[in-house]
């Protein structure tokens, strides 16, 4: 639940013209106000929180948007540009403010930078800087770092600032949008008191708190009448905090509570329940089954190939996702710009004769096949699933699905490589890029949350060469070869493209789609 | 009286260090890394995951971890958890939530408990007696889970008559249904207890010796009988409030109620060894405390056993 939350780019976006027309107005009565189910926050300080996506993303306002088709937009910014993609220059539009009537400038951006790539802070969306030049210098491996300013930020004047950059990355406008919020700018009331902000921020965005944020207590925000970006359709938004959220799927079912993001275990029964009120939104959520590249049974290519032809994805997703989920055919997820159709071609169509035959020329598989994923996720039936199938279609005899007792553990025994057998692992993207995705399953410098592990020289390469473009198209180009190098090895099957289901009391007439996520504050109120 | 008091306090500060080095060594346990989980999906840099580890002293030793943790608890300090909050305030948030779904349940236990088995043990071997034993099984054994949810469809979906997730409409609109829910389960052992406890004293000598003076029938089963069937009821219920006080994980989940329970859970889910050690070593003061107060209340019921 936590994960699902965590991967939510709930959005403002241009309404355009819309807003001209009729329906805009709320001075006709009663406050349009919309209730969504969140997850304890812990935070609202965009440069810490991982699990307050949908509230950061009202309270302020991000230098760019990506709409729901994937198309990228300047939102506080007026132009980020480069000729090199290594320095940049952000124009930041006129007359924006903060909540408390401070103005938006270049300054506001840079000294939040800084705080957020300073590494005595730890803040946790630290690691969205690291490419900014200087970020080293703030987290010296040992010893204290001597400065605490990017050296690769330069204030010009009040609304335009530079950003260069360690290496190239074209992607640079997209990593600047909606989801990542250690790029989001601070006031300097922010400064005084980070505790007491991070329960009451102060942001640019078109909502601002009403009263400040109490752990497990439900949480408003305002329209903010000054904002000067695309106005939204609703007058308020409480945000309710669940901590199981099969149970706020049944209150939003007694009509409780308006809006939810529907849990994995609710999915095979969603349609049924809400009918029209079940909504299914592209996501940026990509699936793969890992696969343990150290154990030597799965190092011959076609084991694995075998193993991702053999499980008929589209009955797995319909016995237990209700047929939402969508077969992955290529290793970035729709959603990212320029995924390609069918990449992945006959090796991820199920095909159980070809399987076994791949499997037999690779000398057949010998011993258990132990399934290993997180507890207490939910994951159980999707991996029980995978275990039939590839006992069924495989002919292995012995394949289990055991799970952890959490994801600590897991993460631990995946990058102790003690895991034997085939493995979770999945990624919700954070920008709608394949740069991002890619970055995360397939480089060092992703992390490895919930990785393959699977490096090699020849990927690095082709990304950065991807990395380099300033032109999308051909950095599109770049990734889609990537993914093509990948394929060739075939490190892990991927398994599905993830949809983002939401479900509504009868109070909403309709959601709105955002890039992998919902456009919370442009809800349609039924008595609208 | 006080020499049994001053034992039983000695015997509870015993307890309370065992308790907490076996909590805190389990937590230590756990396999994984609670500071990379911190980040959520998003991997956290490796200085910062380092300068945490360093600032909880989580490369320490076990022994050192420990003995650092009990200093300051013994200044009343709880610390803080990984997200840096008070320790002391998140619990203090939490224990009305928890005091009020418990007491609310232990209240239905007591007036239903009690009541039915009353009503069962005065009418032993009669159709009421049975209807009493197999309702109480019955509904005892129907997993909680279930209990809960099908609640939470028949009184807040279809009937729509309750809340059934969170606390905003307060006590008691809010704790009927979760409630409810969580006494059903020590009632038919309350029950079941009072009628076992009635039949016995109904059937002693004492008992009948009052028949046989002529005493009224309102007399003998209001003031004798209702007095000496009432000690093991009333430890086990003493006990069951402990219990209810730190044991509501499953309701207070399922009903989305902020509670002691609830923060438990979710501690032990993410390795918040502060946290866990926290409310376990309040857990325990209150199940010592309830036990001592049971302890103390049965002597006083019955006074054979102060003259021990």
């Amino acid at each position: 639940m936590k994960r699902a939350a965590a991967v939510l780019l709930t959005a403002t976006v241009a309404l355009g013209g819309c807003s001209g027309g009729g329906g805009s107005g709320s001075a006709e009565g009663a406050t349009k106000s919309v209730s969504f189910a969140v997850s304890d926050p812990v935070t609202l300080n965009p440069g810490r929180q991982t699990i307050a996506f949908s509230q950061v993303k009202e309270l302020f306002s991000s230098l760019t948007f990506v709409k729901s088709d994937g198309s990228l937009t300047y939102l506080n910014a007026e132009s980020v540009k480069s000729s090199d993609a290594v320095h940049w220059t952000v124009k930041l539009r006129p007359g924006w403010t903060f909540h408390n009537g401070e103005k938006v400038t270049a300054e506001s951006y840079v000294k939040a930078w800084n705080t957020v790539a300073y590494g005595p802070n730890a803040w946790e969306n630290s690691g969205q800087l690291v490419n900014i030049a200087g970020y080293d210098a703030l987290n010296p491996a040992k010893g204290k770092s001597t400065t605490t300013q990017l050296s690769g930020l330069k204030v010009v004047d009040d609304l335009t600032f530079t950003v260069t950059l360690k290496s190239p990355d074209g992607q640079f406008p997209v990593q600047l949008s909606q989801a990542q919020s250690g790029f989001f700018p601070l006031p300097e009331a922010a400064y005084k008191d980070f505790d007491a902000f991070g329960k009451q921020p102060i942001g640019n965005g078109p909502f601002q708190m009403v009263g400040s944020y109490a752990e497990n207590e439900p949480m408003t925000v305002k329209r903010y009448d000054a904002y000067q970006g695309p106005k939204p359709t609703v007058d308020e938004i409480v945000f309710k905090p669940y901590t199981d959220m099969t149970t706020a799927y049944t209150d939003v079912q007694a009509g409780n509570t308006d809006i939810l993001f529907v849990p994995a275990a609710r999915m095979a029964q969603v349609k049924k329940d809400f009918g029209d009120r079940a909504y299914v939104f592209q996501g940026l959520g990509m699936n793969y089954l890992g696969l343990p590249l150290w154990d030597k049974r799965y190092q011959d290519v076609r084991v694995r190939q075998a193993i991702s032809m053999a499980i008929d994805r589209q009955a797995v997703s319909n016995v237990i996702y209700g047929g939402i989920w969508e077969p992955a055919t290529a290793l970035t997820p729709p959603g990212e710009p320029g995924t390609p159709k069918d990449l992945c071609g006959e090796l991820c169509t199920f095909n159980p004769t070809k399987a076994k035959q791949l499997l037999a020329e690779a000398g057949g598989f010998s011993g258990k096949m132990e399934i290993r994923y997180p507890g207490g996720s939910g994951l159980d039936d999707l991996y029980n699933a995978y275990a039939n199938q590839l006992r069924q279609n495989l002919g292995i005899k012995d394949v289990t699905a055991t799970p952890t007792t959490d994801f600590p553990e897991f993460q631990k025994l995946r990058n102790d490589k003690k895991l034997s057998g085939p493995y979770f692992s999945r990624w919700g993207a954070l920008y709608a890029s394949q740069q991002n995705t890619l970055r995360s399953f397939y480089t060092k410098a992703g992390g490895c949350v919930n990785c393959i592990p699977y490096y090699t020289p020849q990927v690095e390469q082709l990304l950065a060469k991807a990395d380099a473009q300033v032109d999308p198209q051909k950095a599109i180009e770049g990734y889609v070869d990537v993914q093509k190098a990948i394929l060739k090895d075939f490190p892990a099957p991927p398994m599905f493209f993830e949809k983002y289901t939401y479900a509504t009391s009868d109070r909403i007439a309709k959601l709105a789609e955002g890039a992998g996520s919902l456009e919370l504050e442009n809800t349609t109120l039924v008595d609208n | 009286m006080a020499r049994f008091t001053i034992r039983r306090l000695i015997e509870l500060v015993l307890v309370f260090f065992g308790v907490t080095f076996a909590i805190y060594a389990a937590v230590f346990a756990l396999p994984g890394d609670p500071i990379s989980s911190l980040g959520g999906d998003q991997p956290l840099s490796p200085a910062v995951v380092e300068r945490i580890r360093n600032l909880y002293h989580l490369n320490d030793p076990l022994w050192s971890q420990y003995l650092r943790y009990l200093g300051h608890l013994l200044t009343g300090d709880l610390g803080v958890d990984f997200r840096g909050r008070s320790v002391a305030e998140r619990l203090a948030s939490r224990w009305p939530v928890t005091i009020q779904l418990a007491l609310t349940a232990w209240v239905i236990q007591v007036v239903i408990g009690v009541g039915l088995g009353l009503i069962a043990g005065l009418r032993k071997n009669t159709w009421i007696d049975r209807g009493v034993l197999i309702l109480t099984i019955l509904i005892a054994s129907v997993p909680i889970f279930v209990m809960a949810v099908t609640a939470q469809l028949v009184f807040g979906v279809k009937l729509s008559l309750l809340p059934i997730a969170g606390v905003t409409d307060g006590w008691p609109t809010s704790y009927l249904l979760p409630a409810t829910v969580l006494a059903i389960y020590g009632l038919a052992a309350v029950a079941r207890l009072t009628r076992g406890s009635v039949v016995d004293t109904m059937s002693s000598d004492f008992v009948r010796a009052l028949w046989a003076k002529g005493l009224s029938r309102r007399r003998v089963i209001g003031v004798h009988v209702l007095r000496n069937s009432a000690i093991p009821v009333l430890t086990y219920l003493a006990i069951d409030l402990g219990a209810l006080l730190g044991g509501a994980v499953v309701t207070e989940g399922i009903f989305n109620l902020p509670g002691v329970g609830q923060l438990l859970f979710e501690s032990i889910r993410v390795h918040e060894g502060p946290t866990v050690v926290g409310i376990a070593t309040a857990l325990i003061l209150i199940f010592l405390l309830t036990s001592l107060v049971v302890d103390l209340l049965n002597s006083l019921l019955d006074p054979r056993i102060r003259h021990d």
